[in-house]
């Protein structure tokens, strides 16, 4: 046996190559290293299994013809797993990059705007639009600021050249008529109120529709009018000329500037998460008492830092109790009822919300920004 | 209103410090927009740091443009005690200056001018109620370290002994103050009248001013000599020479006031007050103020008596409140003792009712007239933090939701499905950007624009979303889809929603699967398809004249008869004026929102039943005119065919080799089906003829 490796030197071989293998090509050359019919090792064995002696012949015959059977099966296995292994006809690389499905984004502000629809929806609001080119009665003289009122210096405001017919609002209440004038006529009666007949300015708050519907419709009221506003004020950080605002109103028999803070302190804590909510005295013209609504800052926990001024708080809305000045202008009876107004910036939301800190990043409509928001 | 701290630590013993006071008093309404530490005071050596304190006073509370009204709201809300107006450091020697405001402007002594040589006569008492002049004798100078202190901390300029102090007693009292130099008024008197057509004035800002003709002017003998309540004349100003002065103390109607600085351009410390309204019974009392300071800082002294004229005089309200009002607005009742204790410390006096109290409202409260006013005084006082957290009761069904808003957020699915990212542009444009897509006569000017960029009312929504595509496509953006929703404005339209898209770059972008295509006239046409299909309304094609966009590549929108929007490829001058690449076109659609929601209003979904029959379909290629539109085509197929014809596209379009110039050949598909059987071929060969011989007929159509 001097002349020829030993059998289990060739099973150890035979395991080691076929180990190692990974290709069908490779088995095939471990076949024909040891059982090619001229050069295979265990050939060769085989074929000098004659000058051995009887008696060594048979036991090493027997030992060479099971490791030939065996590295025939193992082949064998092999070679059909690679087989099972191989992909389909028509396979494809699934690691390749796929053809892709453009989807756009909603903008933020009107994410920002469809939350806070969605939340005033589920507390019986309705939601309506406005024109946004107004008269000067419904922005200002019916909220008490009449001509010459010094709070008209803090909405600076665009006015048009000459005046144009304004938008429509409310056409769903035209089709049913739920409620109908409060004139007593029903349904349709009310048709020329929903039109703005001649615009003189750009409004500057969306508040010009608390006196379009509250002349329109008799109380009890539960409004929020989302749009677009207007003031005379440059680009920079925090300004610009114009921006998304909400309205709300709620009028009824008995309305208290407790139900007040109850409305916003779950608004705010929907919108803003775990958050506190103080009031704070305020003045507008059209409202009294009047309170400007903080939400405790987020970023310092209340603690102080540079987003809230170090005071722990931001502000984030203006609201307070319907003035009897503006029930009388829409002919109801402040004896009868009473209400709470408040107006919300959209981009203050937004810019809280998703640490924005330049409103103009809304106004670019860089797709890079926009596609930071998801579907 | 900035506040030295240690000034008004004169007025009340407030126990807390700088901070603390922000902290209470942003809850009492007065926000702090920042605390500015000082050095202590001069006199003070080695004493506490001093403040400043920038309170945010509303524009209702001119009361509290001062320190004493500042120091009022502050001692309410720490309730500690008020006291009387401050002791200036160095004490004053005696008394002076008594107001004799019994005999409404004193008795004339002697002739004419008085025993203080100065004659009042206000001829406009309805714009000038009250007004409070004394005569002093002085030797002009430098005012006292510890007053210029105080001026300089409170955002003013130290000029001389009496000018600082007039704007020491208005930054104290909050009541103007104005010095005139007695040898400069002409015959020694003072007139308040109003000024007369043409009359200029030398103001103390060295500008001569036109005074309009409602202005109210104190004037002396020949010529005004100051704008009421706004600014004095520099002809009658105290200098270095000065040796008599008329100091003046009025109170001037607020809209008058407000008028004429308006029309001037000219805001000043004085104007404020009197434009949101001074106290009408504090003149007398800053006169008496005025005057002792004079003699305290050695800067003169008094000569006569002060005259107080008060033609107008004006009377206290007395309101009522109601303890059923009080707890109806806030939501809970407030004790009786909480009500007594606010309103008397902030000044008010009360008397019983059955209900409530009877309130009577000192004159510098100009701004509570009302029952609410008083429950808001109340409210702000007693906390808003401790009011109830309650929630409205809902007493009917909410109305629908606006359809307009469901359709918006439908249009948002719509698009952003598309691929189309939401965009948010201003609503005015530059009268350049507009005019592609409105005449220059339809266009809604604004009457006091910011800058040439938003001078007109947009017209489109396209002129802001092509600029958002320009920003983009400066930015490495070469793909770029952006639609937005909101109104646009025509002089001849009034204001009108509508939906714009704009779409640049590829429509299928590069992969490794195959080449890129870039978007084309009938990627953006589906787009806007796609919009009209998700209201409810079919549209047609026709070709447009829209000189917004490129000839050849443009179409109106059509349903029902009316031209809804259009859609087509940018004009190139358009794209240009954006600052856009020539080689990428970009393409547009603009619809007009409310004419497609009328088109779809009342418009209900009913369900056919589905088709029990099957289909046949017939392929045909037919060479037409190259001229010959799609539509005009399809017209005569489906007017040829009958009912059963059910649907026809065209499946190819080729001009070329094979093809005579001037043709296309165009392969149509017609598919057939009956709701009540099934089609033999006969009938559907006959159908198909039918339609080639109308072809050939109508537009000498062959048949390949
Ligand atoms: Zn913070």
């Amino acid at each position: 046996m001097s002349n020829h490796p030993s059998i289990d030197a060739l099973r150890q071989l035979f395991e080691e190559q076929l180990q190692a293998a990974s290709t069908e090509q490779a088995l095939k050359g471990i076949h024909d290293a040891f059982l090619g019919r001229k050069s295979g090792t265990l050939t060769q064995a085989l074929k000098g299994l004659a000058s051995l002696a009887p008696e060594a012949r048979r036991e090493t015959g027997q030992q060479l013809n099971a490791l030939k059977s065996d590295i025939e099966l193992a082949l064998d296995e092999r070679l059909s797993a690679l087989a099972a292994s191989r992909p389909p006809a028509g396979a494809v690389d699934v690691t390749l990059s796929s053809r892709g499905f453009p989807i756009g984004r909603i903008h933020p502000l009107m994410r920002v705007r469809q939350q806070v629809e969605d939340i005033f929806t589920r507390m019986g609001y309705e939601i309506l639009e406005g024109p946004e080119v107004e008269d000067d009665y419904h922005n200002f003289e019916a909220l008490n600021m009449p001509p010459d009122h010094p709070a008209r210096d803090m909405q600076d405001t665009l006015y048009l050249r000459e005046p144009i017919v304004g938008g429509t609002w409310g056409a769903h209440r035209r089709s049913t008529g739920a409620r109908g004038a409060p004139g007593g006529a029903e349904g349709r009666g009310w048709l020329p109120a929903a039109q703005v007949r001649a615009a003189t300015l750009l409004r500057t708050h969306t508040s010009a529709m608390q006196i379009r519907y509250m002349k329109t419709f008799p109380p009890p009221i539960r409004i929020i009018v989302p749009g677009r506003v207007y003031r005379r004020d440059n680009l920079d950080l925090s300004h610009t000329p114009m921006f998304q605002q909400f309205e709300g109103l709620v009028v009824g028999p008995d309305v208290t500037l407790a139900d007040l803070k109850g409305t916003f302190e779950a608004m705010l804590r929907e919108l803003f998460g775990d958050v506190s909510v103080r009031l704070r005295p305020s003045f507008f013209p059209y409202t009294e008492p009047s309170a400007e609504v903080d939400i405790s800052c987020q970023s310092c926990g209340g603690a102080g830092c540079g987003t809230c001024k170090h005071t722990g708080w931001l502000e984030i809305l203006g609201s307070g109790m319907v003035h009897p000045a503006v029930f009388e202008a829409v002919g109801y009876d402040p004896g009868q009822v009473t209400g709470f107004a408040f107006g919300l910036g959209m981009e203050r939301v937004a810019m809280l919300k998703y640490g924005v800190d330049d409103i103009r990043l809304f106004y670019e409509n860089d797709l890079r920004f926009l596609e930071q928001f998801p579907l | 209103m900035r506040v030295l701290l240690s000034w008004l630590r004169e007025l009340v013993d407030v126990p807390g410090s700088a901070e603390d006071i922000a902290r209470t008093m942003s809850l009492r309404g007065f926000a702090v927009e920042g605390i500015e530490p000082v050095p202590a005071d001069v006199s003070g050596a080695g004493g506490p740091a001093d403040a400043v304190l920038d309170f945010e006073v509303t524009g209702n509370r001119p009361d509290c443009m001062s320190i004493v009204g500042m120091a009022r709201e502050i001692a309410v809300a720490y309730g500690v005690p008020l006291k009387p107006a401050g002791q200036p450091p160095a004490a004053p020697k005696r008394k002076a200056g008594l107001a004799d405001s019994r005999t409404q402007g004193g008795r004339p002594a002697g002739k004419k001018g008085g025993a203080a040589g100065i004659d009042i006569v206000i001829e406009s008492p309805d714009l000038c109620p009250r007004y409070v002049g004394a005569v002093a004798e002085v030797e002009m100078g430098a005012s006292p370290a510890w007053m210029q202190r105080r001026l300089e901390a409170s955002g003013i300029r130290p000029i001389s002994n009496i000018v600082d102090i007039t704007n020491y007693v208005l930054l104290e009292t909050g009541q103007p103050m104005h010095a005139f130099d007695l040898a400069r008024l002409a015959g020694g008197q003072i007139r308040v009248r109003a000024a007369r057509p043409g009359e200029t004035l030398r103001t103390l800002d060295g500008q001569t001013r036109t005074l309009p003709p409602e202005a109210l002017v104190i004037a002396d003998a020949e010529r005004a000599v100051a704008v009421a309540g706004v600014m004095g004349g520099g002809d009658s100003e105290v200098t270095a020479a000065t040796r008599t002065i008329v100091f003046e103390s009025a109170y001037f109607n607020p809209l008058s006031v407000r008028r004429t600085s308006k029309r001037l351009g000219l805001k000043t410390e004085a104007s404020m007050r009197f434009e949101r309204g001074a106290d009408p019974s504090l003149p007398p009392a800053a006169m008496a103020r005025a005057l002792v300071l004079i003699e305290t800082t050695g800067a003169g002294r008094p000569r006569g008596r002060v005259i107080d004229r008060y033609p107008a005089r004006i009377r206290p309200a007395t309101l009522r409140l109601r303890r059923a009002s009080l707890a109806g607005l806030l939501g809970c009742p407030i004790p009786d003792r909480d009500v007594r204790r606010i309103l008397e410390r902030l000044g008010f006096t009360l008397g019983k009712a059955a209900d409530g109290w009877r309130v009577v409202v000192p004159t510098r409260r100009g701004d509570v007239t009302r029952e609410v006013d008083l429950i808001e005084e109340v409210a702000r006082h007693y906390g808003f933090d401790r009011l109830p957290v309650t929630f409205p009761a809902l007493a009917a069904a909410p109305p629908p939701v606006d359809p307009r808003i469901t359709r918006a957020r439908q249009l948002r699915r719509v698009l952003t499905a598309a691929g189309f990212f939401e965009a948010v542009t201003f609503g005015f444009t530059s009268e350049a950007a507009a005019a592609p897509f409105a005449p220059a006569a339809d266009l809604v000017p604004i009457a006091n624009p910011l800058s040439e960029s938003f001078a007109v009312l947009r017209p489109s929504v396209l002129p802001g979303l092509i600029d958002a595509v320009a920003h983009n496509r400066r930015r490495e953006q070469r793909d770029v889809r952006l639609f937005e929703i909101g109104a646009r404005f025509t002089r001849s339209g009034g204001e009108r929603r509508a939906v714009a898209c704009a779409w640049t770059g590829t429509a299928a972008p590069e992969h490794w699967s195959g080449s890129a295509r870039a978007v084309d006239f009938f990627d953006i046409k589906a787009v806007v398809e796609r919009v009209c299909g998700a209201v409810g309304v079919a549209v047609q094609t026709a070709t447009s004249a829209d000189s917004s966009l490129a000839a050849g590549s443009r179409a109106d929108l059509i349903a029902d008869g009316t031209r809804v929007g259009v859609v087509g490829r940018l004009a190139q001058a358009v794209a240009d004026a954006h600052g856009l690449p020539d080689d990428d076109p970009v393409y547009v659609g603009e619809i007009d929102l409310d004419a497609l929601e009328q088109l779809a209003a009342g418009r209900t979904i009913r369900v056919a039943p589905l088709p029990r029959y099957p289909s046949v379909t017939r392929d045909l290629s037919v060479l037409v005119a190259d001229t010959l539109t799609a539509a005009d085509i399809l017209r005569t197929v489906r007017d040829s065919a009958p009912a059963t014809l059910v649907r026809v596209n065209e499946f190819d379009r080729y001009q070329g080799k094979g093809i005579p110039d001037g043709s296309v050949s165009l392969s149509l598909r017609l598919t057939f089906r009956s709701s009540d059987r099934t089609l033999t071929d006969a009938e559907v060969q006959a159908a198909t003829d039918r339609v080639v011989a109308a072809l050939k007929e109508r537009h000498g159509a062959v048949q390949r």
